[in-house]
């Protein structure tokens, strides 16, 4: 697979980031190297192997419905770029 | 348009917001209502370095409703992060459960208009969790964001098209939330937005084997909303299909105040979720023990219970119907039924009764004024004829409400509601009515026998209304007709 300019044009939109054409470049060149080591590892066979997702073995770490660990409203909005005294502010978003 | 050569498809992904006293994976408060942004914290806040951590009752609740679908039950689940970004959003991912969700197939029953009981499929339940709650501003060009509802746990339980009809929908929705007030992990309250559906709806031709193309219409909150979409798109669809067209795959948005559904997003810019296993959340692995406990604490469920009213108790499918919509209405006829054999009057009591006067003093059945064994005597003194059903429903039984430690037998004869059937004093009030009256007598006797109803009334009145009717009756005709 080769990562071309549309699909970085694609990314840039899923990651909601602003890039430069040399910084496009660049990650073209990036992803595209780091598909090749990906297609390297795809030479071993693993049909037989788990995919690792978790490094710790540990599973069941629960909670009981209880309710603590709220923080207040003032603490909450104070990093916001934008707020009222009760809301997060943000530009209007008009569609879904 | 021929609109009658086309069946409607329907799916449906039911969101259940589950009543859990904390958040799904960290511990703010989830009642409705509150204060904006008080139900907060650095989790459902989405800030770099917290951990969710998984509340446990929400999974136990997960498995209750499997449970009580026949669905299986994964005794190995993850949980997967879905990729998008949205100002009610802060993680820019939601916490669902995409590879491995809790709950695999089961049916639900649907009782339909005709009276038959339809299976629905269910095709799998997966926990996730809701984001929060966006308010537009109409005088300024910004967005409001209230994050209390941001994290609170969900269950959507996603139906195989099985579905035809909006009426079906009903039936499904009205028959999920019953379930889910049943089994106590929901209050399924669609205004406050406690139970939602998406519906997938597509047409096809009557007999066809093959499903058209599917349209979702998101964010239906309510069943009137619910029926007048699937209404409007089925004829946008079958218009579509008539004048050559063909279906393209959409979301859909309905809007109320026109009746029309919209496309809210098109194929081209469809969402790219970019699902990956949530690193933070260990797997949880649910043993059988566990499951057999949650099992053993399952309740009756309603539809066991409706046909158990018609068997066991004998009553009329309407009755039953009445007596399981709420459980605790079933538990309180059930419970009464301990303490006399006279079903169909116990039923008529709570219907009549019980129920409306509980609503407009707004108590539960839990904390209902007169008990039980009351109840029950009540119930026996209009069986054995000591007092007229009529009288004991107006007037007995708002004295028991207004004094529930008195015996009903007790509070009837100081009311002097008991029915005299004392023969020999009857016998003297019915002769002197005839002696009073003997042009009515004797065009009774020439055939006008509606004047029975008139004796009956004089003989009331001589008795204060104490005379017992059937005995009166027999009485009268006995001297009338001799």
């Amino acid at each position: 697979m080769q990562i071309d300019k549309d699909l970085i044009s694609r990314l840039e939109h899923l990651a909601r980031l602003e890039l430069s054409e040399s910084e496009k470049d660049q990650l073209r060149g990036d992803l595209n190297n780091i598909l090749i080591l990906v297609e390297k590892l795809q030479e071993l066979d693993t049909d037989q192997v788990e995919p690792l997702v978790y490094i710790n073995e540990e599973v069941n770490v629960w909670r009981e419905d209880e309710v603590q660990g709220q923080v207040d409203r003032h603490s909450a909005l104070q990093n916001a770029p934008q707020a009222s005294e009760e809301f997060f502010i943000v530009p209007k978003i008009i569609d879904l | 348009m021929p609109y009658d050569k086309y069946e409607t498809v329907i799916g449906l992904e039911i969101h259940v917001q589950l009543s859990t006293k904390s958040k799904a994976f960290c511990g703010d408060d989830t009642s409705f209502g509150g204060s904006p942004n008080t139900q907060v914290s650095t989790i459902s806040l989405g800030h770099p370095g917290t951990l969710p951590r998984i509340n446990k009752q929400q999974v136990a609740y997960a498995v209750r409703l499997g449970l009580a679908l026949g669905s299986r039950i994964n005794l190995r689940n993850t949980f997967d992060r879905k990729n998008y970004f949205y100002a009610d959003l802060p993680k820019g991912y939601q916490i669902t459960q995409d590879k491995a969700p809790i709950c695999i197939g089961g049916t639900v029953p649907i009782r339909l208009d005709s009276g038959e009981t339809k299976k629905i499929r269910i095709h799998h339940i997966h926990m996730e969790e809701d984001a929060g709650k966006l308010m537009h501003d109409s005088n300024a060009p910004v967005s409001l964001i209230d994050l209390n509802r941001a994290g609170v746990p969900l269950l959507e339980i996603v139906t195989e098209p099985d579905l035809r009809s909006a009426g079906e929908v009903d039936a499904l929705m009205s028959g999920m939330r019953q379930l889910i007030r049943y089994l106590g992990i929901s209050d399924g309250n669609m205004e406050q937005g406690s139970m939602r559906c998406d519906c997938n709806v597509s047409v096809r031709l009557r007999g066809a084997s093959q499903l058209g193309q599917r349209c979702e219409i998101k964010n239906l909150n309510s069943m009137r909303y619910a029926r007048r979409a699937i209404a409007y798109e089925t004829r946008r669809q079958i218009d579509i299909l008539e004048t050559g067209g063909s279906i393209s795959q959409q979301t859909l948005n309905f809007d109320p105040s026109s009746g029309t559904t919209s496309p809210l997003r098109d194929k081209e810019d469809a969402h790219d979720y970019r699902y990956f296993p949530e690193p933070d959340l260990p797997p949880l692995v649910l043993s059988e023990s566990w499951i057999q406990h949650l099992q053993s604490e399952m309740p009756a469920l309603p539809w066991d219970l409706f046909e158990r009213f018609q068997t066991q108790y004998g009553l009329p499918a309407y009755d039953a119907e009445l007596l399981t919509a709420e459980h605790t209405t079933a538990l309180f006829f059930m419970d009464l039924c301990r303490h006399t054999q006279a079903y169909k009057a116990a039923a008529n009591l709570i219907i009549n009764k019980v129920l409306p006067f509980a609503n407009e003093n707004a108590c539960t059945l839990d904390a209902f004024p007169i008990g039980l064994p009351a109840l029950a005597e009540f119930i026996q003194l209009i069986e054995q004829g000591q007092v007229a059903a009529a009288t004991a429903y107006q007037q007995l039984f708002p004295a028991m409400a207004e004094e529930p430690d008195k015996k009903p037998m007790h509070l009837a004869e100081a009311l002097q509601l008991i029915q005299n059937s004392d023969a020999d004093e009857l016998e003297k009030w019915v002769s002197a009515v005839l002696e009073a009256n003997p042009e009515e007598v004797s065009r009774y006797q020439k055939g006008k026998k509606g004047l029975l109803g008139f004796f009956m009334g004089e003989v009331m009145k001589q008795s204060k209304g104490k005379a017992d009717p059937k005995l009166t009756t027999a009485l009268l005709k006995r001297a009338l007709d001799a």
